[in-house]
């Protein structure tokens, strides 16, 4: 099954690209964290026919991808998830909405149209956001992160443990569903007889797993919350890098910049 | 039935968030209550192991599709209602975060929709009193059990479904985002999640039977002594919640029926529909549309369709806000083009200067 | 260092498993455990570690393990799993390393000066920064050794630890728990590792010690290991019946 070898795929190359080292690599996890909630709440909050002051936030992706060297192709690679769904809910606009909204040298553009596009271009930037911010942020990096806006600990804990686990699974799954796939050509997928015993088999086995992990954590001592790796220190610069990008989305989703800065040549 | 960041406005990103919030925060005390820090490997665990078994096809027998898994009864059946959220949360943060699947601004919405449902309303609704119901008990202790976890199992599965399925509704229909009317939309989410549920359930019934029948003691609230059942429910009460059951669901299909007051607005959505199911590889009769009704459309479509009397009106004031917003948007792209340029050449360079020390 | 006194032990079921058990392990001993499948090798090791409950009297450098002591008594006991999987948790084996020292309140300084001193013992700086995802299985072993000793434990228990490696990575292991001055306890199948690392040897039976004594008897002892489900170690068992 193609899909689970390719989903520990992504999770390694997620893990190194956020091992790499650059000026966005080197930044506070919580700075980061924070300018990338702000960037995807002002692109999400653009009014849905703002389609040209929508457009002047694709240069904070642009600029984090070229500064950070994360490839861009990986990025795409993972639109095709979230594209189809959005996708689906815009592309019924220009159906319902046909009040021509502008004129582009004669021809009438409808209201669904634009706000078709403008739903598709946020749909990629919030995703492009999130995906630049656990590019250049390893996961512990982000839970420390969580910890200082006092997500609590028991959250925070389980989400690394699981995030652990998930690649010891994966790859037991991937086992089973190879073993399953030799033993039963031409099948799709899991036939229905072993519906429950597939994953409850595996399920058994994690649970005694499950307590033999905990049990090697309590015999080092350990009492509920994890230490995390050492972040780079919140210096002067990552605040202002932090304040002047919250500014400039402020800025860009009060003034349509491109129309501002198109009235100037026009 | 991941929600996109794009499709939710912030504000009702952010209320979602708060209901998330407030339902983990209990949680959380509750959990710590227990001193069940026990729990957290077992829910890391149990998180880790859901997420890779969303990854199995299940072969839906009879046709060629193949089913998945989401995991909101499968976790809540093992470890409870509060430990099951608060590893459908870690889940579907995963998910958002490293495979962009949902995202951070709807990871609230996801939570609410998908995890809050199928863990709580899940849980005290439907498995709490089915577990210890009276229900099956002549069948022996052991048929009952396994019957049991059946029937919550799906129930659970097609109820928490379509709660869920419904919130996506409303929540996009609040944000503004789709000029598809509320009805309309109602109408082609709860089918497809009602079929979705159902299969949902009998995987989730498979796996956790075969759990009680190896360790009972994993499943919750399960009958372990073998004797009687100590019911603190009885059968008539079932009986009451089912007919609740019953009656969600039911209302919430007799409102798409009334959601479609005029036929303009349904027929239409049947022609766009057409376009949408092709596009996402649905089947039609999920949903079935009369095909006459969507020919009325058609016509209708084409009188009040493009360029309408005033096309031209105003002409010059909106010709000049589209140019100059073009004209700027253009020089936005040469900008990005710039930096893309800028940035590669400085990679080069940089490159260059490693290589020769 | 161990003691272990009548100390019986039965599952829920019923079924016993650890019967009137009574030996003592003095320190900087290093004995191997030794025993069929089901003896009771694992259960000692849990009893000794407070994971599981007991009957009888079991000490640990003078520490009765209670649970008022369970912490005192797990910091002077390292014990290495025998799936390194599930005691490598943690992203990078320098992480991993670093986290029961900075548990037991080391400063980073400490943990860190603790952590680059086990590797270099061990010779395993170049792990330092490795993913435990991406090492071997022979480098994911000597990594979780590692990770223990970096709690600087009293006495070291292994379960299996020469499982499942090639006879290079073997070989590597067996030289590092020589090294080790602390007392050893080493729970296993593979009697010539046994012989190379261990003076003494408890074989266990159902439950109960069947021998107690110098390794190099116990394991040439044909008749006795024979009665346990066991063989002569190799390099003692003479050339094979098919040569």
């Amino acid at each position: 099954m193609n899909n689970i070898s390719a989903a520990s795929r992504e999770f390694r190359e997620m893990d190194e690209l956020s091992a790499q080292d650059s000026p966005i690599h080197r930044l506070h996890p919580l700075v980061k964290l924070l300018v990338t909630l702000a960037y995807i709440v002002c692109v999400v909050s653009f009014p849905k026919y703002q389609l040209s002051g929508l457009a002047v936030m694709v240069l904070y992706p642009v600029l984090v991808f070229q500064l950070s060297g994360i490839p861009v192709r990986t990025c795409f690679h993972k639109l095709r998830i979230v594209l189809p769904l959005v996708c689906a809910v815009g592309l019924l606009n220009p159906f319902f909405d046909r009040a021509p909204l502008l004129y582009v040298g004669g021809l009438a553009v409808s209201g669904g149209v634009v706000s078709m596009v403008t739903l598709m271009l946020k749909g990629v930037f919030s995703l492009m956001a999130s995906f630049l911010l656990i590019a250049t942020t390893s996961i512990d990096a982000l839970c420390a992160a969580l910890r200082k806006l006092h997500v609590p600990a028991l959250l925070v804990t389980l989400l690394l443990l699981t995030y652990r686990y998930i690649s010891v699974m994966i790859g037991e799954v991937a086992v089973m569903t190879d073993a399953y796939r030799l033993r039963a050509p031409g099948q799709k997928g899991i036939h229905i007889s072993v519906w429950g015993s597939f994953l409850g088999q595996l399920l058994l086995r994690s649970m005694d797993r499950a307590e033999e992990l905990y049990q090697s954590m309590q015999l080092r001592g350990f009492r509920g919350e994890f230490y995390y790796a050492d972040q780079p220190p919140c210096t002067a610069g990552a605040v202002a890098y932090g304040v002047v990008c919250a500014a400039l989305f402020v800025l860009a989703r009060l003034y349509d910049l491109p129309q501002l800065l198109g009235n100037l040549f026009v | 039935m991941h929600m996109a960041d794009a499709l939710l406005a912030p504000a009702v990103a952010a209320t979602m968030y708060a209901a998330t919030g407030v339902a983990a925060g209990v949680s959380i005390k509750t959990l710590r209550k227990d001193e069940n820090t026990q729990k957290l490997p077992t829910m890391a665990v149990a998180s880790a192991l859901v997420f890779a078994g969303q990854m199995i096809n299940y072969t839906i027998p009879g046709t060629g599709s193949s089913g998945h898994l989401c995991g909101g009864m499968l976790l809540t059946g093992l470890l409870g209602p509060q430990a099951g959220f608060l590893s459908m949360i870690v889940i579907l943060a995963i998910q958002a975060l490293f495979f962009a699947d949902g995202g951070l601004l709807a990871l609230g919405a996801n939570c609410w929709n998908m995890a809050f449902y199928g863990c709580f309303v899940g849980y005290y609704l439907i498995w709490k009193p089915v577990m210890h119901s009276k229900l099956f008990g002549k069948s022996g202790a052991r048929t009952a059990g396994r019957l049991k976890i059946a029937l919550s199992s799906i129930l659970g599965c097609v109820l928490t479904l379509q709660l869920g399925a419904l919130s996506v509704v409303l929540e996009t229909s609040i944000s503004g985002i789709t000029e598809l009317p509320f009805g309309a939309f109602v109408a082609v989410m709860q089918p497809i999640h009602l079929a979705i549920g159902l299969v949902e359930g009998l995987i989730t019934s498979a796996v956790l039977i075969f759990v009680y029948e190896t360790r009972p003691e994993l499943i919750m609230d399960a009958d372990t002594s073998g004797d009687a059942v100590r019911s603190k429910c009885s059968l008539k009460t079932t009986l009451v919640i089912l007919a609740v059951v019953v009656a969600v669901v039911g209302g919430g299909l007799s409102l798409v029926a009334s959601g479609n007051p005029d036929g303009l607005e349904w027929s239409m959505f049947g022609n766009a529909e057409s376009g949408y199911s092709e596009n996402m590889g649905l089947d039609e009769e999920n949903y079935g549309v009369s095909s006459t009704a969507a020919d009325t459309a058609a016509s209708i479509q084409e009188k009040t369709a493009f360029l309408p009397d005033y096309a031209f009106a105003n002409s010059d004031s909106a010709a000049g806000t589209t140019v100059s917003g073009l004209v700027g948007s253009a020089i936005v792209a040469a900008l990005a083009a710039a930096i893309c340029f800028a940035g590669g050449f400085f990679r080069k360079k940089h490159k260059k200067a490693a290589a020769k020390a | 260092m161990i003691e272990f006194q009548n100390v019986s032990f039965s599952y829920e079921s019923g079924t016993p498993v650890l019967q009137n058990l009574c030996f003592s392990i003095g320190a900087g001993e290093a004995v191997g455990l030794i025993g069929a499948n089901g003896a009771g090798k694992s259960t000692i090791m849990k009893i000794l570690l407070g994971l599981l409950p007991c009957e009888g009297g079991v000490t640990v450098g003078g520490l009765a393990v209670k649970k008022q002591n369970l912490g005192e008594v797990r910091k002077k006991l390292g014990f290495v799993l025998q799936n390194s999987d599930n005691q490598m948790f943690m992203p990078t084996v320098y992480e991993d390393m670093m986290f029961a020292p900075r548990n037991y309140g080391l400063s980073k300084e400490e943990a860190e000066a603790r952590v680059d001193r086990v590797l270099s013992e061990l010779g395993l700086t170049e792990l330092k920064h490795r993913y435990n995802h991406k090492i071997s299985g022979g480098e994911k072993r000597m990594a979780a050794i590692a990770t223990i000793l970096a709690m600087e434990p009293e006495a070291i228990l292994m379960d299996e630890p020469s499982t499942a490696l090639d006879p290079v990575n073997r070989r590597t292991v067996i030289r590092a728990i020589n090294g080790l001055t602390m007392t050893k306890l080493i729970a296993s199948h593979d009697l010539d590792m046994i012989l190379d690392t261990c003076d003494r040897v408890i074989l266990l039976s159902h439950g109960q010690v069947a021998a107690d004594g110098p390794a190099g008897e116990i394991l040439r002892d044909k008749a006795l290991l024979e009665a346990n489900r066991m063989e002569l170690p190799f390099c003692l068992a003479g050339p094979s019946p098919r040569q």
